[in-house]
């Protein structure tokens, strides 16, 4: 199948799938255009020379079943620069993902297996795999040499607020938090707040509880996760009441939502569980151990200064506060190019 | 009558209906005394005074590790106890004006249950080596602090042999009493042995923050194997360092039980209400030998109540809350 059917092929498989984001014909060939620089599939002038890029194939994708979003993209991605595509599924299954393959042509569909056949180790040429640092460290030391690996650790991402606010950035910030339950690498786990950190915190309080009014949870929280949430909350309730400048907002009596005010870092259980810390002055020397998970850096303004600040912290995408969830079709997920990972360039030098 | 009398005086001969008035007494004694528990009863808007055990709040267990709560003056110390901070994140503090409602309770609850007193073999430290180890203070109350009787070294090492040659030695019943962890090395590093008829073995303490994961089915197997004892025979103590008293329960599968001068509430966790019999919740404990800090203590333990008394202890691991693909921070801090 040619690059257009198969881009077609996306467009349309996408197509229910909105959480996806825009994955429209136009905008795919937008994405090639951008990575490739033209036709991936012909031969390109590279200086003295040209160049052909050639698909890795087949690709083994090692998914995790909390994280759809990340098999749907690593799937497009292959199909798309011409690969055979072998998934390896969480024992959970992933429903989504057979939901996406079953509306693709049969040349397109992956193979998609609970377990891993040793066969689909052995013969890949490019592995990607999502998962926590002991998956990726596991496949790691697996591989062969010539083999090329492409890890998506779990990732930590927050949000910087260093001018002035109102309420619509507040929304936005709210809006960050409260998709996909606070659970993806793109989730602000804290703000960081310049000026009036306690008044944005109480302000996104009031959002988030906006938002779960309007969007109540469909799905009660299981017991072992409610139980985790809930002493994490009645932990901070007391250092709320007995430690200067930490504070607490709760959904009530349900777990929704918390919002908490401290004065250093913490870690979050995430489901909708956000900090918001008084911005320090040495916010690089905090963040230093979480720098080789950073991922995305919201910001209330994208300007030059803020740019070069997330940029010194480890960032690998730079966005407005609200948009940390939405990243474009063309974003390099985890700092490298998408599609050019999934190809060889083969240098052809003519005498 | 003080106070700690009249607890001790409910120890010894546990009035009926008793409980509440001593509990609520205590309350106030506590919200008046001690300073970080007044703070977050005012926090949580609990009233001054109370008209169910019911209301009195739980701090949460993190809290010994957050602040000293004492309800007596500071320079009255007598004794410590620390919690193992396995988790890596510091560990908790329980002072103590006085053990004399701890080891009353100890001794008390031991006879209450018709734990026998057999002769001991401690598979913990000494607590002259471990002064900050509830556990190892309460086995030097059931053994008469008798040195011989404690086979973990002050280096930590598990005296196995010595406890082999001194286990052959008695023909009468013994009781082996230590922590899970201790008899799981002991099952792993060594042949059987075989204890005098009519041996029970009481466990403690988990697997918490050791990397182990083994069923207690699979311990009291192993419990069972390397003693050549039935599983009934091996008692579990649920206790922590943030209190005073301990639950009891055998075999597997069986409910715990609270001695008279304590009891328990299961919180449903999505309400923070309590939970109806038999849903399962986090486990609120109401202890009134904890005089000297504080008799509410919520823990993070997962539980069902009963219908005729006592509770199941659910299994749960914090580390399977779902992240989705966004990374903890806790280690990464710990780091800085």
């Amino acid at each position: 199948m040619n690059l257009s059917d198969r881009i077609i092929a996306v467009a349309e498989a996408a197509r229910p799938f909105s959480w996806l984001g825009e994955v429209t014909e136009n905008k795919i060939r937008e994405w090639i255009e951008l990575e490739f620089g033209g036709d991936p599939e012909g031969e390109r002038r590279h200086g003295d020379h040209s160049y052909r890029c050639v698909p890795l194939t087949p690709i083994l994708h090692v998914v995790s079943g909390n994280t759809p979003h990340a098999a749907l993209q690593s799937l497009i991605r292959g199909i798309l620069v011409g690969s055979e595509n072998r998934i390896k599924i969480p024992a959970s299954d992933l429903p989504e993902l057979k939901d996406f393959s079953d509306r693709l042509p049969v040349e397109l569909k992956p193979q998609l297996n609970n377990t891993l056949p040793a066969t689909w180790m052995r013969d890949a040429e490019a592995v990607v795999v999502f998962g926590s640092d002991e998956t990726i460290r596991h496949f790691s030391a697996t591989i062969e040499p010539h083999q090329r690996f492409l890890p998506h650790g779990n990732k930590i991402s927050f949000g910087l607020v260093l001018n002035a606010f109102d309420e619509g950035l507040i929304a936005r910030a709210a809006r960050d938090v409260f998709l996909f339950d606070q659970l993806g690498c793109l989730s602000p786990q804290s703000y960081f707040v310049a000026k009036d950190s306690e008044t944005f915190a109480a302000g996104l309080a009031d959002a988030l509880e906006r938002l779960a009014l309007t969007e109540p949870r469909t799905q009660p929280r299981s017991t072992g996760t409610a139980a985790t949430l809930r002493a994490y909350r009645e932990e901070w309730k007391y250092r709320a009441a007995t430690e200067a400048g930490v504070h607490i907002w709760e959904s009530g009596t349900s777990l929704e939502w918390t919002v908490i005010h401290a004065p250093s870092l913490a870690s979050t259980p995430l489901h909708r569980t956000i900090f918001v810390h008084p911005l320090p002055d040495n916010l690089e020397q905090q963040l230093k151990s979480v720098r080789p998970y950073l991922s995305t850096v919201g910001v209330d303004r994208v300007d030059s200064a803020v740019i070069e600040l997330a940029i010194l912290l480890g960032a690998q995408r730079i966005c407005s506060i609200g948009e940390m969830q939405n990243p474009p079709l063309t974003w390099h997920h985890d700092g490298w190019p998408n599609l050019t990972s999934l190809v060889r360039y083969v240098d052809i030098e003519r005498a | 009558m003080t106070l700690e009398q009249k607890i001790l005086q409910f120890i010894d001969q546990p009035a009926e209906n008793g409980f509440e008035p001593l509990a609520l007494e205590i309350y106030e004694f506590q919200r008046n005394n001690n300073a970080a528990y007044a703070k977050y009863c005012e926090y949580l808007e609990t009233p001054q005074e109370l008209e169910s055990w019911k209301q009195i709040p739980g701090v949460p267990q993190q809290a010994f590790k957050r602040s000293e709560l004492r309800s007596y003056p500071a320079n009255l110390d007598t004794v410590e106890f620390r919690t193992s901070g396995t988790t890596g994140e510091g560990y908790g503090r329980h002072f103590f004006r006085s053990l004399r409602l701890y080891e009353a309770g100890v001794q008390r609850t031991w006879d209450h249950f018709r734990l026998p007193r057999h002769p001991f073999l401690l598979l913990m430290q000494h607590p002259d080596d471990a002064p900050f180890s509830s556990l190892s203070r309460m086995g030097g109350f059931l053994s008469d602090n008798i040195r011989e009787s404690f086979f973990v070294a002050q280096s930590g090492q598990l005296e196995i042999e010595r406890l082999r040659a001194v286990t052959e030695k008695f023909d009468v019943p013994i009781t082996l009493f230590g922590t899970a962890l201790a008899f799981l090395h002991l099952f792993e590093s060594s042949q059987g042995m075989q204890l005098p008829s009519g041996s029970i073995a009481v466990e403690t303490g988990g697997f918490k923050g050791s990397g182990r994961e083994i069923t207690k089915h699979d311990l009291y197997d192993r419990f069972a194997k390397y003693f050549d004892i039935e599983t009934k025979s091996v008692w579990n103590e649920y206790g922590m360092t943030e209190l005073s008293s301990q639950f009891y329960s055998y075999g597997v599968g069986r409910t715990h039980l609270a001695p008279p001068w304590v009891k328990f509430l299961v919180i449903d966790p999505n309400t923070n209400i309590e939970a109806a019999l038999g849903e399962v919740g986090l486990l609120r404990i109401i202890d009134l030998t904890n005089l000297w800090s504080v008799a509410g203590i919520q823990t993070q333990d997962l539980a069902k109540a009963e219908p005729a008394g006592g509770f199941l202890l659910m299994g749960r691991d914090p580390a399977a809350l779902p992240r989705g693909c966004s990374r903890a921070m806790d280690s990464l801090l710990r780091q800085s």
